[in-house]
């Protein structure tokens, strides 16, 4: 049965406590030793209703508006329900009553005291009292049998005892109690219940069973046990419908057995295992409340619901679903079997988060469901009225459907408070005051740069409100004569008329509102969002296709969240649209399914700072839209995590995702906060539901995609038009570079290569050579040689992007000469790719030159020989620089060229047409030198996929096939030449050439390629000494600036000088990486 | 030493505010403050907090001692035993008189407080009153303090030091020899 145990929450002060709901079930209504009786409109209730009864109340008794409460001053006393009035003294003993009852149609009341006396009194002439005497200690519990024929009693003389009203004698007595002298020493409070309507059943808590004994013969017909029960049983209680009973024991042991099967069907601890001392059913049937001796209130939730196991137990319920569409009620289906002469309600409510539990305003619906929906038990009549004409209707047992939640405003506190907010967001605070003295509005900026503060007389009855950078918006809801109106103080407007209102048509109320960059939206009851532009010109309307559940604005883009259809078992069923106003108008999300955690609902909706969509529900799950993986929504933080209790939570305010801050509202014990004493935002973290966050790896994990996740927004931000911090977006990169390449270090040390190569691919290229030069240096050969597969993969994967996106030697130029324009560090990181190149590109020609139909396996070596050698002035190639720093520092003491080749030779899956074909296919599709979102694209590009590029580049291909039309056809040659002058060589070129001819003797049918091939084979075998002399004087024959690099040390600094000009970034990230090694190597 | 230089000391502490307005990091001799970002609660030096509020810049938040409960708590603890007990804030007076005087308004409960704070103050510089007198009275050469503030060890410093000082001189006088001197 799935029974939902929901957090205690504090009651009264500790000691004995006593609970009962009213009537209707509407409050729970429950007693303690503090002396007061508080009346609870939810378990939630942060403000319950206190009447002091006296010193201490032991026992609280509620039916017809009519509290009755055993008092510590001797008396039971009467007091008005809900009112809370005394209402007199109903009877007195010479010392305290420990329980009082009702009988079942409220007429008469029962105590049992301390002065070992029973007193059966009329409610209405406390005069025409009965006293029933024969006990011989304390009373423990009374019962009055729904026929008010019998009365059952329990006392600590051990003995339960029934009486006959009438007669006023004893007409069955079992001593099947322990003896204690004092109800304080009993073990038991020893409660006892009749079966409700039939009476047939009398269950008395035995030790640690319930015994049931027959009304007609007074014997002893069954036991209840299970084996959880461990200490004595405390209370019982039946269900409204007689089928089950419930207990409640010492130990802290809830239980619910179905009598007929005598099967235990639920089972529940205490969350603390303290004594349960008060039980009290439903009404409906679906909640059992209890509270314990630390005073303290819990709820069982969804009990003698309709699961499975309970149906198959019992067939005989009945089930009264009821809808709730536009506040009428209807019955839709209910259903009983026909055999049974006891017709009860065990009701499977359509809502698992019945109005007791739902602290929004949802409860104020679900109060007037109960109300009309369920049958009340009068008690006169024991058959219910709703029963009827159910009879012979199959049993429904699917999922129940949901009540849909209602719309809200994010930000807001439930409406029916008096003091609320309206709301609060990252710009200020919208405060509503609807109290007798007042009714206004208070709106207040978190930045006062932005506005004063403001003050309403709220005439119109506003109950939703939104704040922007611009403007505030409200609106109420429509009544018979008035129609639903918005109003919108403008306050940035440079007119006089700084507001406008807004009649919406007759019918017609608004549900949802938000405010966006310019323009304002309502949602209506019309399904149905209109929107206004900031001045009040009245602009789209289009349709939903469900009723609006809240809306965000966000710059130019409209977040709508609605009803996609009816949720089951206590799931919401809720869509999402995303549009993009402004210029470009398009829906981005086209009303997918929203997802919640289960049983939630949706609590906040709204956007981060940056503008990317968040969503939270009430279970704390704060859920973000990631673009890069087709709009899917990642859960970045649980908020429940941070809660101390289980019934405190966190009221979000807003998110921001950089810095990474989820701003929030601590609230104990409740979910919203009040507006005084002014509650102080707090700020919470995001955590990744990562695996194994314990560990290094998977923490290192979790911060990487959370940094992927967090820095989406600048891609985002940029192809949307928008200025972006370059500074933060560079932090990221480093941030994310770093990590990758310290849990590239751990899989090392974990000699998880494959791992590596993972790893590897996700790096940017600059930082796969620093990858490769680590791996090289923890003599993993193998894996460095993957890696530089990798390395040259990406360098034409990330060529052929180049080449889509511009003509890379303008960029090149423009960044080496001036470093006028602000450069972030993806240009930064890409900049190196990027002369790498520019540097390949410009030596294609030259291999085109060489030999024409050559492979790219041939081509790459003798290109790369002079990569390594080449170091212009003014151009860094750190690409270059590591695969040296490799080589020489390979601890393998292999010879650097030998090195090389083999890195080089593997290199084959690279297609042939990078520099030619794709050069001139491209072509048409470069994009023109724009400045700063091209290169951010263009970083998105490298980074994530290539679909935004593509999409970016059919956009722009027109305007840019002129421009770009020169540049590859003139670069080429002109740089061919260059090259070709300036290419140094390497010493196995040098031996090329000269031992070409011996080998193409040797094989005429040699191609190039072959030539090559057997060449590199050749050059192998040579001796080192050999091959070094080939090398000095290939270093003779280039250029004489060309560095060293035996020594590591040496290279690094040679890299820091030579990038000094262009630019100070890089050093600083490499020897950050560098340390991060080091860090790593320990 | 006077006060009013303890009161300057007292105004380094830090102490949470809600600024009311937006501004980068700002970067002092003693340390980096801010960014302050409207509506975050950030941590700044109390002459900060103090100037920022004046202006209406900001609102203050008081120090989690700053609550009728705990001071209640400490004002019985300090009632029960005769040696100081352990204060929250060894600035607990001058921030009390800075923050309650600047910004009774954002302080819940501020006459509360205040008279919670002086009845504590009270409490305690009646007990080093008290020791100053048996420290006397007996004739000790030395006593052990612990937990005192620096308000407190300044209210009765300069009287307990000048007054040691006469008590020395007369106590020297009484000697025969020195007596013959004057």
């Amino acid at each position: 049965m799935p029974c939902e145990r929901k957090p205690m929450r504090y009651g009264h002060s500790e000691g004995h406590t006593d609970v009962c709901f009213d009537d209707e079930g509407k409050c729970i209504v429950t007693c303690g030793s503090d002396g007061d009786v508080r009346i609870w409109e939810s378990l939630d209730d942060d403000d319950p209703k206190s009447i002091n009864v006296g010193e201490k109340v032991y026992s609280v008794a509620l039916k017809n508006g009519k509290l009755v409460t055993a008092v510590s001053n001797n008396t039971v006393q009467i007091h008005t329900f809900p009112e809370g009035d005394p209402d007199g003294i109903l009877t007195r003993f010479t010392t305290n009553a420990n329980h009082v009852t009702f009988n079942s149609s409220g007429s008469r009341v029962a105590a049992g005291s301390s002065d070992f006396i029973v007193k059966i009194v009329e409610v209405v002439d406390s005069s025409q009292q009965k006293t029933l005497r024969g006990h011989d200690a304390p009373i423990l519990s009374v019962a009055l049998d729904p026929s008010d024929e019998f009365l059952a009693s329990s006392s600590c003389d051990g003995s339960v005892t029934v009486w006959s009203i009438e007669s006023q004698t004893q007409v069955a007595q079992w001593k099947i109690l322990q003896k204690s002298s004092d109800v304080s020493n009993a073990k038991s409070l020893c409660r006892l219940a009749w079966q409700p309507h039939s009476g047939k059943l009398l269950a008395v808590p035995v030790d640690l069973t319930v015994q049931l004994y027959d009304k007609n013969t007074w014997t002893h017909v069954s036991t209840l046990s299970d084996d959880l029960i461990t200490q004595v049983v405390n209370v019982v209680v039946w269900s409204p419908c007689g089928k089950f009973l419930a207990a409640g024991t010492v130990g802290g042991n809830l239980l619910i057995w179905d009598v007929e099967a005598k099967l235990c069907i639920e089972r529940q601890k205490h969350e603390k295992g303290f004594t349960v001392c008060g039980m009290a059913w439903h009404p409906s049937g679906v909640r059992i409340a209890y509270t314990d001796t630390e005073g303290c209130l819990g709820l069982l939730e969804g009990v003698s619901s309709s699961s499975p196991s309970s149906s198959s137990t019992t067939p005989y319920c009945l089930f009264l679903f009821y809808f709730d569409y536009k506040n009428n009620f209807k019955q839709s289906h209910s259903a009983v079997d026909d055999d049974d002469d006891d017709l009860m309600p065990a009701t499977g409510r359509p809502r698992n988060r019945g109005s007791f539990l739902d602290d929004d305003d949802n409860s104020q619906d679900a109060g007037s469901v109960k109300l009309d929906g369920v049958p009340e038990e009068d008690g006169s009549s024991a058959i219910l009225p709703a029963v009827g004409p159910a009879v012979s209707r199959p049993v429904y047992e699917g999922p129940m459907p949901t009540q849909p939640q209602r719309a809200f405003q994010p930000g807001s506190t439930p409406v029916h408070l008096m003091h609320r907010f309206m709301v609060w967001n990252s710009v200020g605070i919208v405060r509503g005051y609807n109290d007798d003295q007042d009714n206004a509005i208070d709106v207040e900026f978190h930045d006062t740069a932005v506005h004063h503060a403001m003050h309403l007389t709220n005439t119109l009855g506003h109950t939703m409100a939104d704040l922007s950078q611009e403007a505030v918006l409200l609106a109420c809801e429509g009544t018979d004569e008035l129609a639903s109106k918005i109003q919108c103080l403008h306050f940035s407007c440079w007119d006089t008329h700084k507001d406008w209102i807004v009649d919406l048509p007759k019918g017609e109320d608004v549900r949802a509102l938000c405010l966006g960059q310019g323009w304002a939206a309502v949602a209506t009851s019309a399904l149905m969002v209109r929107l206004f532009s900031i001045g009040g010109v009245q602009k789209e309307i289009f349709s939903l296709p469900g009723a609006a559940v809240c809306m965000a604005g966000h710059g130019e883009q409209l977040l709508i969240v609605y009803h996609r259809g009816t949720g089951f078992d206590g799931d919401q069923a809720l869509g999402v649209q995303l549009l993009q106003l402004g210029s470009k108008r398009r829906q981005v999300i086209h009303g997918e399914p929203l997802p919640l955690s289960r049983k939630s609902y949706l609590a906040w909706l709204g956007f981060t700072a940056e503008g990317t969509p968040c969503c939270i529900d009430s279970e704390g799950v704060v859920r973000m839209l990631n673009r890069t993986l087709g709009n899917t929504w990642t859960p970045v933080c649980n908020t429940r995590d941070s809660c101390k209790s289980r019934s405190d939570h966190y009221w979000v305010v807003g998110v921001h995702e950089n810095p990474q801050q989820l701003r929030c509202i601590p609230c104990k014990g409740s979910r919203f906060p009040p507006t005084l004493p002014r509650p102080a935002v707090a700020v919470l973290p995001f955590n990744l539901p990562y695996c194994q966050t314990t560990t290094e790896k998977g923490q290192m994990e979790e911060q990487y995609w959370r940094s992927m996740l967090f820095h989406n927004h600048f891609g985002f931000l940029s192809s949307s038009g928008y200025e972006i911090d370059s500074e933060g977006q560079s932090q990221a990169e480093k941030e994310q570079q770093e990590l990758l390449m310290k849990m590239f270090a751990l899989s090392c040390k974990l000699e998880r290569e494959f791992r590596c190569v993972e790893l590897a691919e996700m790096m940017t290229h600059s930082v796969v050579t620093l990858a490769i030069r680590y791996a090289s240096r923890s003599r993993r050969m193998a894996l460095a040689q993957r890696l530089s597969e990798l390395a040259l993969e990406k360098a034409n994967q990330f060529q052929e992007e180049e080449l889509e996106e511009e003509e890379p030697t303008y960029q090149r130029l423009a960044w080496n000469s001036g470093g006028s324009r602000q450069m972030s560090s993806r240009q930064a990181q890409v900049e190196n790719g990027c002369e790498e190149e520019e540097e390949e590109e410009e030596d294609y020609p030259q291999e085109e030159q060489m030999d024409a139909e050559e492979s790219t396996e041939t081509r790459m070596p003798s290109k790369y020989a002079s990569l390594l050698k080449l170091n212009r002035e003014g151009r860094v190639n750190p690409f270059k620089v590591s695969g040296a720093g490799k080589s020489s520092s390979s601890p393998a003491g292999q010879p650097r060229t030998t090195n090389v080749l083999d890195s080089m030779t593997v290199s084959s899956r690279k297609p042939t047409p990078l520099g030619g074909t794709s050069k001139q296919g491209k072509a048409p599709v470069l994009k023109p030198l724009a400045p700063k979102p091209k290169s951010k694209t263009q970083a998105t590009l490298l980074q994530m996929s290539a679909s935004k590029g593509s999409s970016k580049k059919l956009e722009n291909s027109q305007t840019e096939a002129e421009k770009v039309k020169p540049a590859p056809a003139a670069t080429p040659p002109a740089s061919v030449e260059n090259v070709e002058n300036r290419k140094p060589k390497t010493g196995f070129q040098l031996w090329l050439e000269e031992n070409r001819k011996s080998i193409l003797t040797d094989n005429p049918d040699f191609k190039e390629m072959d030539v090559i091939k057997e060449g590199m084979g050749r050059f192998r075998t040579l001796s080192a000494e050999e091959r070094l002399n080939w090398t000095e004087k290939a270093k003779g024959d280039s250029d004489p600036k060309k560095r060293k690099r035996e020594d590591e040390e040496q290279l690094n600094e040679q890299m820091e000088s030579d990038e000094g000009s262009a630019k100070k970034k890089k050093p600083l990230d490499t020897s950050a990486k560098l340390s991060a090694f080091a860090f790593n190597k320990e | 030493m006077d006060p009013a230089e303890v009161e300057f000391l007292a105004e380094k502490e830090m102490v949470k505010i809600i600024p009311n307005f937006s501004l980068d990091k700002i970067y002092l001799i003693g340390g980096d403050l801010g960014p302050f970002n409207p509506g975050l609660p950030v941590e700044v030096p109390v002459w900060l907090a103090l100037n920022l509020k004046q202006r209406q810049k900001c609102r203050i938040v008081p120090p989690e001692w700053m609550d009728t409960d705990k001071l209640e708590e400490i004002r019985e603890q300090e009632r029960k035993l005769d040696t100081f007990t352990p204060i929250p804030s060894l600035y607990y007076m001058e921030l009390t008189k800075l923050l309650l005087n600047h910004s009774a308004d954002n302080i819940p409960k501020a006459d509360e407080i205040r008279t919670l704070v002086k009845d504590i103050w009270d409490t305690r510089v009646a007990k080093l009153r008290l020791s100053a007198d048996s420290f006397i009275s007996q004739q000790e050469a030395h006593a052990q303090l612990d937990n005192l503030t620096l308000m407190e060890i300044n209210t009765t410093r300069s009287f307990l030091l000048d007054s040691l000082n006469y008590m020395y001189k007369l106590r020297s006088n009484l000697q025969p020899g020195r007596s013959q001197d004057y």
